[in-house]
Order: structure tokens, then C-alpha cells, then sequence
């Protein structure tokens, strides 16, 4: 599962971008938007305009499962469960999620529940079926208290987890106005599966629901091709922010490894 | 530069605490001429400014000598004491006081930069399953007896939180970001308000050289969807994060432009003619996809 506590730290863009990372390496991945009532996930993959089921119908057994996943169609092995836009997040049980990411699991290699934000009825249908979960903040106070309070719940409920932060801007962490990836792993206490630069193009793609991995030429592509593979267990060093090319800036986000 | 992080457990204060703390009260004004305005600072979608626009715009209108209180709703993820930089001043919170722990005046806490601006602060180890509707509404009707703007900083979400938030307002402000899906989020959630209000519009973090481009949604795009009286535009600035992590808003900042188009926002809040938003480039390229998201409201 892909949670943050926060609003708009980019839970949804992390769930689209990973998806499509590890479905162009190959892999069978199901996404699911957990957001009953506020999804988002179809429009960032640009899929708004196919959906004819949802999360709350396949619950509910008004169709199957398969009828209701929407595959996407720059990738072959990648598909979308979307959630009801017009029902309540307690329309669906822990129960019934559990169920539903049992089945799911079948069917492909990863399942991605992409979490709505806060940590009430929505939060825990998306942790009941998760057995691991990523977390997204990005370096800000506010951000990183939430994700804080959400890595205890995980931890509280025996959820391995690991760091995806968001929106880094070098320039801010060089002259002490942003905190560093470092800053926020300290902090957190959690061991870190990505670091991505903030990046103007990504609001543009969500507007367009092209995927930023779709871009081959946009540095994002790379970041979340390494996540995808470190994800599935590889050791992949961290991209360096400061390499030419980038900011122009000398100076290291992160020790070598 | 960056602050150290609370410990939950220091807003977790028993009752007996509370007679300690009563003696470091400051003085909270009592009666206004007229009851108040509720107003509720929603969006649906997380992360696009409520908070921020809470805070700036609570600094503002006390700045204006308004006798202003922001209540935090998002019980459990609370954030805009941090946003205020008084979170080391957070001793009982929301809760406290709807379960008659403390009393209101020993939960308010004083802004450290004006005599007219309190907060009201969330419990941040608790659920928001926790507060009850009508609670909440009574204590919202309180608070208007005594302030003359009661600001409520609303969760992100629709569910219990949002609920709770609204439920004692009588006006709500709709934070949007010129994002496609924040526009269908703050779509969503006019259709959830009362459909005697007539919640305003304010956009956030708009980047002119990206609608100018043609790669974000203009003014234009936004509000030919929500149709909102427009209240405000913020244009985008590091500055924001600088000032959150700091916990000093804009708004009380007389160099920042920023911080000058928070204090249009109240000025017009207190029904002075203001003049309309300058950030404002037109666009329309992405009308016609927005239009196939709305077809049932707009």
C-alpha cells in the first residue's frame, strides 16, 4: 500500500508511476484507488473515461472482478481497479478489502493500493489486505509529523514499510530550507526506498494522465525505474541529485549507498 | 532553522494539570458586539493549502484588529499549530474541552504575535470518530459568542473528519490548487455543502509561467468548472514551505507578496472592495477535458 497521512504528498502519483515502472519491466500490477468518494487514480493514468465498474460494485458482487479492472493501454500488464466516485469510504469493509487484495493477488505479481489521505475509515480498509506498505512524505514539517503518526499504525499493526520522499527541492535543502532525505529517514526512524526530485513536468502529466515514466527523457523516469527494481529486492544505489546535468549544484543528498 | 518534534504525549495533559496551566492563562477577549462568522477552510483533496490558507488568513484578519480563532478539525493528523509555530504551547486540545477536561479558556492559546488571534489545537493521539457532531456544532456557537471570525481548519477527505468540520460553520472557503484532480475533489465536496451556502473560491499556488505555457490550469479553467465567487489566488512560492517550517505566516510578513494578497483575501472577507486578483492569465486548454469530468454539476 501506498499511504502518507498528508493530502497531496503524492500518494496517487507514487501509485501510477511505481505501477507503470514495474509494469514496463515486465511485471503484472493491479492498481487500486481506495479513495471511495474522492478518486484521482484513473485521471493521473488517463483512464478517467473508461470506467464502467467500480471498487464498491465488485464488493458487492454486482459484477466480477475482471470486468471491473481496466487495463491500461500503453502497458500490456498493467491494470486499474477505481474506486466508487459517488459512494461513502464506509460503503466498503476490512473485511471485504482483505478479500478483495486475497483475490487480486492472484491475478498479478504486485497490487498497489493507492491510500486515501488521513487515517480514518479509508486509511484502514487500504492497510487490511496490504502486507507491506510504502510511505510517502515529502521534507516538510507538517508532512512529516503526519507520516509520523502513520508509520506507528503501520508499525502497531505488524506492516513492514519503507520511505519514498517526495518533492525534494536541492536548492532549498542546500541553503537550510528544506530538509535533507537524510533529515527525514533520521526523523522517521525508516529505511529508504526512494528519493524524488520536485519536478514541474509531473503537474503537467497528472493534467494530461501520461504517467511521468512515460517520458523516458525526464530524470523521474530513471528514479522510478530504480524504485520499481528495489521494490522487487534488488540492491540499486540512489540516484545522486547533484549529478551535472541536474541542478547544476555541487553538493550530496546522500552518502555513497 | 528546522524545529525539533513534539512528543504526542505533551498534549495529553490529565485534569489535575489543568489548575498549573491555569495560571498562565492569557486573557481571551469575551463577547463580541455580534455573533461571528463560522467559517469552514475545506478542499476534499489534502495538501493543496488549507492549513496554510487557515493560518494566513486568521493572521490577516487579526492583523486587521478582527478578534479571530482557528479551530484545527483534523484530529489525529493535527498541523496547524506547527504552521503557527506554537505547537511547544499546545497543552489541551479540541477534545479536552468537548469532554469538559478543561475549559475553553484553558485550551485556547494565545498567537505569540497578536492579542487578538487563539487557536484552538486538535488531539493528535486520537480519532476523529472521537468527537461528536453536535459537540462539535455547540462548541463552534461558543466560540461565536466570544470571536468575531472562527476560522475551522477542515481534514482532508470527505469522511467523519469533514463532516465534524462543517458541521458548525456557516460559510465555508474551498481551497483549490490548478490541478485537475483537485478541481474534481473541490467539485465533490460544494456538492456535500449545504446548498443554501455559497462557499468562495480560493486558488492556490498557481504558477503563471506554467499556465502561460499552457501546462497548468488558468483561473479561468478552474472556476468555468466550480463557478464559486473567487476569492483569492496565491501564486507559488518556496517561500511557503520556509514559512511553515518556521511557523510564521506570510501573512504578518509586509515585504512578501504573498503575504499582501492573504491580507486582500480578509479585507474582502470583511466585505471591503477589493480589487479583483491580477494573477490571472487566460488559458482554456484544458477545458474541454475538465468539461467530461463535470458533466453533472457544472
Amino acid at each position: 500500500m501506498i499511504t502518507s497521512g498528508k493530502g497531496g504528498v503524492g500518494k496517487t502519483t507514487t501509485s501510477a508511476n511505481l505501477g507503470a515502472a514495474l509494469a514496463k519491466r515486465g511485471h503484472k500490477v493491479i492498481l487500486i484507488d481506495t479513495d471511495i468518494g474522492l478518486r484521482n487514480l484513473d485521471l493521473v493514468l488517463g483512464v478517467e473515461k473508461r470506467i464502467v465498474f467500480d471498487l464498491v460494485e465488485v464488493v458487492e458482487g454486482r459484477c466480477q472482478v475482471r470486468q471491473a479492472l481496466i487495463k491500461d493501454k500503453r502497458f500490456s500488464s498493467l491494470w486499474l481497479l477505481p474506486a466508487a466516485q459517488t459512494r461513502e469510504k464506509e460503503s466498503v469493509s476490512e473485511v471485504q478489502m482483505k478479500q478483495l487484495v486475497v483475490d487480486l493477488a492472484e491475478l498479478a505479481d504486485y497490487v498497489i493500493i493507492d491510500c486515501p489521505a488521513g487515517i480514518e475509515h479509508g486509511f484502514r480498509n487500504a492497510i487490511a489486505g496490504a502486507l507491506e506498505a510504502i510511505v510517502v512524505t515529502t521534507p516538510e514539517v507538517s508532512a512529516i509529523r503526519d507520516a509520523d503518526r502513520v508509520v506507528g499504525k503501520l508499525t502497531d499493526a505488524g506492516i513492514p514499510l519503507r520511505l519514498i520522499v517526495n518533492r525534494i527541492r536541492p536548492e532549498m535543502v542546500k541553503t537550510g530550507d528544506m530538509m535533507s532525505v537524510e533529515d527525514v529517514c533520521e526523523i522517521l526512524q525508516a529505511e529508504l526506498l526512494g528519493a524524488v526530485p520536485d519536478d514541474e513536468e509531473v503537474i503537467d502529466s497528472t493534467n494530461r494522465g501520461e504517467p511521468i515514466v512515460l517520458d523516458e527523457t525526464n530524470r523521474l523516469a530513471a528514479i522510478y525505474d530504480k524504485i520499481a527494481r528495489r521494490l522487487g529486492g534488488e540492491i540499486v544505489p540512489f540516484t545522486n541529485l547533484s549529478a551535472p546535468g541536474f541542478i547544476g549544484r555541487l553538493f550530496t543528498l546522500w552518502k555513497a549507498g | 532553522m528546522m524545529r525539533a518534534f513534539e512528543s504526542p504525549a505533551a498534549s495529553s495533559q490529565t485534569v489535575g494539570a489543568a489548575g498549573v496551566a491555569r495560571a498562565e492563562l492569557e486573557p481571551v477577549p469575551q463577547r463580541a458586539a455580534a455573533r461571528g462568522r463560522a467559517i469552514v477552510i475545506t478542499s476534499g483533496k489534502g495538501g493543496v493549502g488549507k492549513t496554510t490558507t487557515t493560518a494566513n488568513v486568521g493572521a490577516a484578519l487579526a492583523a486587521a484588529g478582527k478578534r479571530v480563532v482557528l479551530v484545527d478539525a483534523d484530529v489525529g493528523l493535527r498541523n496547524l499549530d506547527i504552521v503557527l509555530g506554537l505547537e511547544s504551547r499546545v497543552k489541551h486540545h479540541l477534545l479536552d474541552v468537548l469532554e469538559e477536561k478543561v475549559t475553553l479558556d484553558e485550551a485556547l492559546i494565545r498567537d505569540k504575535r497578536s492579542d487578538n488571534l487563539y487557536l484552538l489545537a486538535a488531539a493528535q493521539t486520537r480519532e476523529k470518530e472521537d468527537v461528536i457532531t453536535a459537540q462539535m456544532k455547540a462548541l463552534i456557537e461558543t466560540l461565536r459568542d466570544r470571536f468575531e471570525f472562527v476560522l475551522i481548519d477542515c481534514p482532508a477527505g470527505i469522511e467523519m473528519g469533514f463532516k465534524n468540520a462543517v458541521a458548525g460553520a456557516n460559510h465555508a472557503i474551498i481551497v483549490c490548487t490548478p490541478e485537475v484532480s483537485a478541481v474534481r475533489d473541490a467539485d465533490r465536496v460544494v456538492g456535500l455543502l449545504p446548498n443554501d451556502w455559497r462557499p468562495e473560491l480560493i486558488i492556490n499556488r498557481l504558477r503563471p509561467h506554467l499556465v502561460k505555457k499552457g501546462k497548468m490550469l488558468s483561473v479561468e479553467d478552474v472556476n468555468g468548472i466550480l463557478r464559486l465567487p473567487l476569492l483569492g489566488v496565491i501564486a507559488d512560492e518556496p517561500n511557503v514551505i520556509v514559512a511553515t517550517n518556521k511557523g510564521e505566516p506570510l501573512a504578518l510578513d509586509a515585504t512578501s507578496e504573498t503575504g499582501a494578497a492573504y491580507r486582500a483575501i480578509a479585507a474582502k472577507i470583511c466585505g471591503q472592495d477589493v480589487a479583483a486578483p491580477t494573477v490571472s492569465l487566460s488559458g482554456g486548454s484544458f477545458l474541454s477535458k475538465l468539461g467530461s469530468l463535470f458533466g453533472g454539476r457544472a
